[in-house]
């Protein structure tokens, strides 16, 4: 009891997921200012690696307003609910071994389904502060999930139709089973998907809409502040966990790899972060080459493309199984 | 339902105050306000105080970005005050300097574009290439933005000797990376997407509107101060007018990316054929300027840029008057930012199209009346303005 | 219809070219590059100075004050005021003051940006 209690705590769980999505957050800030021809964060620690917690840290001790305007309740109760519910998620991953820490037949869906919870706390959070800005940040957040979900669901349904089990310890045992990962074969759509509606679902170029800087300020969380903001910023380090992770063991062989007996967790969870950093590394690209589309333009690409592409990917899928 | 967003007077968008009140419904940007009277700084007034070379820095200052077209306009207006004008060697490198400062506003203007646009990448490359431009203007004129180079009668200093080759070096790479720039915007349809049919202004709407400057040229109109009335050199320097039919927004990033390289050529012309002699007229610091009226116009990096003023014999303008291209373009974004048939505008359109006038808010303040006590705004109207300057009486909020 | 993402091979090129800022004011203030004829903080020549006081009525930012000492009539520069237009080292006419190149005119006390 005492070794689980501490499994989901410590590793792997909450606190080395926390350490690992700041970290995550450095690398892919430090990446995104490299291909910009920039240092990025170069102050805290050495390289910089320490700034996202300088950054928190900072963020933690600001002051904390409610507008007067707000609703309080969804004001305190969304800052809670985003992180948690992400760190949840994560949960499911397979880090420190071949399943995650929450692992029965169908958390696939489950896990997509946080994912779309997680917007509706976003929508919940830009209308619970009553900001006209945030409110149009959180139309667009909940237009944007109708435009995503669905190529997001299908994308990472066709791997789990292939690898014939609805659950993340499913998928990735079937890629270890033969022996080849779901990115060499016809699911190298399925990633392409994946990584469109990934980088929708984290609101980052070229879907950053609902948090348009430019457009709405910034869009949803603009009225949020210190802690609140800080507790948001958290959940989207979670998130960039989250999606590489999953990106990495479903399509990438996650934590799949030679072990040697005795160090397994260890050599797992490396093999995790490597290939989730390749993930990672790909959202910084995409978020670096592309300039924001227009709401609009988001629903009707993902309809017109995304949409007809992930049909296609289930129905090839369906047909090579 | 409709409800209002303000767009302003602080915004991530916005350099400078500006107040945009759009009513939205949805995202669809039904009706919009725009309020440029937040940064009135008193400079016309400044500038008939003071004897004309200090005058000279202060209309420096009107614009930061465009403050070598300004200071530029300042001395051929007071120049034809005086009845005289600045030798070629001064004109051609008035024309090496004001041309470069074009390039450094147009290459901020497309990084700040591709900014509003979300497009950070491009945005770092533009000013990390903008920089080479800031460093010949540091190495000319001795400083990287207010220049202080043009002065009445010529210019404040010579061609340095390492300048011109180091010039040529710079011109080449930034040649070379508009045209690899020009490839980016029309190979990326994101950025196709974001601009094409977005901010439509005809040329006949263009003409009626008023507009001036790239933002005209981008509506086809082939419309250019140094064509027209050339002012420093430009009658012996060739140059192409760029334009575009495009008439949106990726014909203004067109617009400015070609113009950039038309600056390229004209600065290379001019060091090709700079004529020698003296770089400027001996004229006295403080001098009586006889008396007389004066306009002079120079095309600004943002369109046409006029300064007008009356002398009455004394040390100090009487009258000085600033037209910026800003105030001139302005009422086209309130135009294009209205929905009106099947011209549909959404709230993400609005950086830009606002984006691609290049506003440059501080040079376009106008007056507005606040009355703290009885919490009431009121911008006064040209009747307004011409009952205050005729009888002198006080203007009630 | 164009495949989106012509910026990559650029993007990615930049991933090993140097970096382009430099970090100044942190490391590498050595780097700033500052070319000959910057117009910077003045410098003032006691020895050269004879009293005209022109400096001081062309100066547009009034930075220049007069003040009188042992020797006369003397400008005092308040470089907290001045926007190194450079115009008093234009017209005086003994040349006694020069800008230098030195441009980080920080301090924490009003004195110390007064050159004398
Ligand atoms: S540089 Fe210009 S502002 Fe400074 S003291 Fe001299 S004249 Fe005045
Ligand atoms: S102009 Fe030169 S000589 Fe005259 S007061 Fe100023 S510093 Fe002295």
């Amino acid at each position: 009891m005492i070794w689980e209690i501490l499994e989901a705590a410590i590793f792997p769980g909450a606190l080395f997921i926390l350490a690992v999505s700041l970290f995550y957050e450095w690398i892919d800030r430090k990446f995104y200012a490299r291909l910009q021809n920039r240092v990025g964060p170069h102050l805290a620690g050495p390289f910089g690696i320490l700034q996202p917690i300088a950054d928190l840290i900072k963020l933690l001790s600001k002051e904390n307003i409610v507008p007067a305007a707000a609703d309080r309740f969804f004001f305190t109760f969304t800052p809670i609910m985003a992180p948690t519910l992400i760190l949840l998620a994560c949960m499911f991953l397979p880090i420190a071994g071949l399943s995650g820490l929450i692992s029965f037949e169908g958390d696939l869906i489950v896990l997509i389904a946080l994912l779309s919870i997680y917007t509706i706390i976003v929508y919940l959070a830009g209308e619970g502060s009553n900001n006209r800005l945030a409110s149009i940040g959180a139309t667009r957040a909940a237009l944007q999930l109708i435009g995503y979900e669905i190529p997001l669901t299908l994308a990472l349904l066709s791997a789990a139709i292939s690898a014939g089990s609805l659950s993340v310890a499913g998928v990735l045992e079937a890629q270890i089973e033969r022996g080849i990962w779901f990115i060499a074969g016809p699911q190298v759509i399925g990633f392409a998907i994946f990584v469109v509606a990934a980088q929708a679902e984290m609101e980052r170029v070229p879907f950053d809409i609902p948090e348009a800087e430019q457009e709405i300020v910034a869009g949803w969380e603009v009225e949020y502040t210190g802690a609140r903001l800080a507790l948001f910023r958290l959940s989207k380090d979670l998130e960039l966990f989250l999606l590489s992770g999953l990106g990495a063991t479903v399509f990438l062989g996650g934590s799949a790899g030679p072990v040697i007996s005795g160090l397994e967790p260890l050599l797992h969870a490396v093999y995790f972060i490597l290939k989730s950093a390749v993930v990672l590394l790909i959202f910084s690209i995409v978020r670096a080459v592309f300039a924001r589309l227009r709401i609009d333009q988001v629903i009707s690409f993902s309809w017109r493309w995304l949409m007809p592409l992930a049909i296609i990917l289930i129905i090839l899928t369906e047909v090579l199984a | 339902m409709s409800f209002e967003i303000p767009i302003g007077p602080q915004h991530p968008i916005h350099v400078e105050p500006i107040m945009l009140r759009l009513k939205v419904e949805g995202e669809l940007i039904v009706d919009v306000d725009v309020d440029v009277s937040y940064l009135h700084r008193g400079i016309e007034k400044g500038l008939e105080v003071r004897p004309y070379i200090q005058g000279l820095y202060l209309a420096e200052r009107i614009c930061g970005i465009c403050n070598c077209a300004h200071s530029l306009c300042y001395c051929l207006n007071v120049e034809q005050l005086l009845g005289k004008e600045a030798p070629p060697r001064a004109r051609y490198l008035r024309l090496i300097v004001e041309e470069l400062s074009r390039m450094h506003s147009h290459l901020l203007w497309l990084g700040h574009y591709f900014h509003t646009l979300g497009f950070e990448t491009l945005f770092m490359y533009f000013w990390r290439d903008r920089e080479r431009v800031m460093d010949m203007l540091e190495l000319i004129t001795g400083n990287r933005v207010t220049t202080a180079y043009n002065t009445i009668g010529g210019v404040r200093r010579d061609l340095p000797q390492e300048a011109e080759a180091k010039l040529r070096r710079a011109l080449d790479y930034l040649e070379e990376r508009m045209k690899y720039y020009e490839k980016v915007v029309d190979g990326e349809p994101t950025i196709l997407a974001r601009t094409q049919g977005v901010g439509v202004l005809k040329s006949s709407e263009a003409i009626s509107l008023g507009t001036v400057g790239p933002h005209l040229r981008a509506s086809g109109i082939r419309h250019d101060v140094r064509l027209d009335d050339p002012y420093s050199g430009h009658d012996e320097v060739p140059f192409n007018v760029v334009t575009h039919d495009g008439c949106d927004c990726y014909a203004r990033v067109k617009v400015r990316l070609g113009e950039v390289v038309e600056s390229i050529n004209m600065i290379r012309y001019a060091l090709d054929h700079l004529p020698s002699g003296e770089y400027r007229l001996k004229i006295p610091p403080l001098f009586k300027a006889p008396e007389g009226e004066s306009l002079a116009r120079v095309e600004a990096p943002r369109g046409e840029l006029v300064h007008y003023s009356i002398s009455n014999g004394g040390t100090n303008p009487y009258r000085y008057k600033v037209r910026t291209p800003t105030l001139a373009n302005i009422f086209s974004v309130v135009y294009m930012l209205k929905s009106r048939g099947d011209r549909e505008v959404y709230i993400a359109d609005v950086p830009p199209i606002l984006g691609g006038i290049d506003p440059c808010i501080c040079c376009t303040a106008r007056v507005l009346v606040t009355d703290e006590a009885r919490r009431k705004r009121r911008i006064l109207t040209l009747t307004d303005l011409r009952k205050y300057s005729q009888g002198g009486r006080r203007v009630r909020g | 219809m164009k495949i989106p993402g012509y910026f990559i091979a650029e993007a990615l090129r930049n991933l090993f070219r140097k970096r382009a800022t430099i970090l100044y004011p942190y490391r590498e203030v050595d780097k700033i590059h500052v070319p000959e004829g910057l117009r910077g903080r003045i410098e003032f020549d006691r020895e050269k100075c004879i009293g005209c006081q022109l400096c001081s009525r062309v100066c547009p930012a009034k930075a220049i004050k007069v003040v009188q000492d042992e020797r006369g009539k003397r400008p005092v520069f308040l470089i907290y005021r001045c926007i190194y237009c450079g115009q008093c080292a234009e017209v005086c006419p003994t040349k006694a003051i020069t800008l230098s190149r030195f441009f980080e005119n920080v301090a924490l006390r009003k004195e110390d940006l007064i050159v004398r």
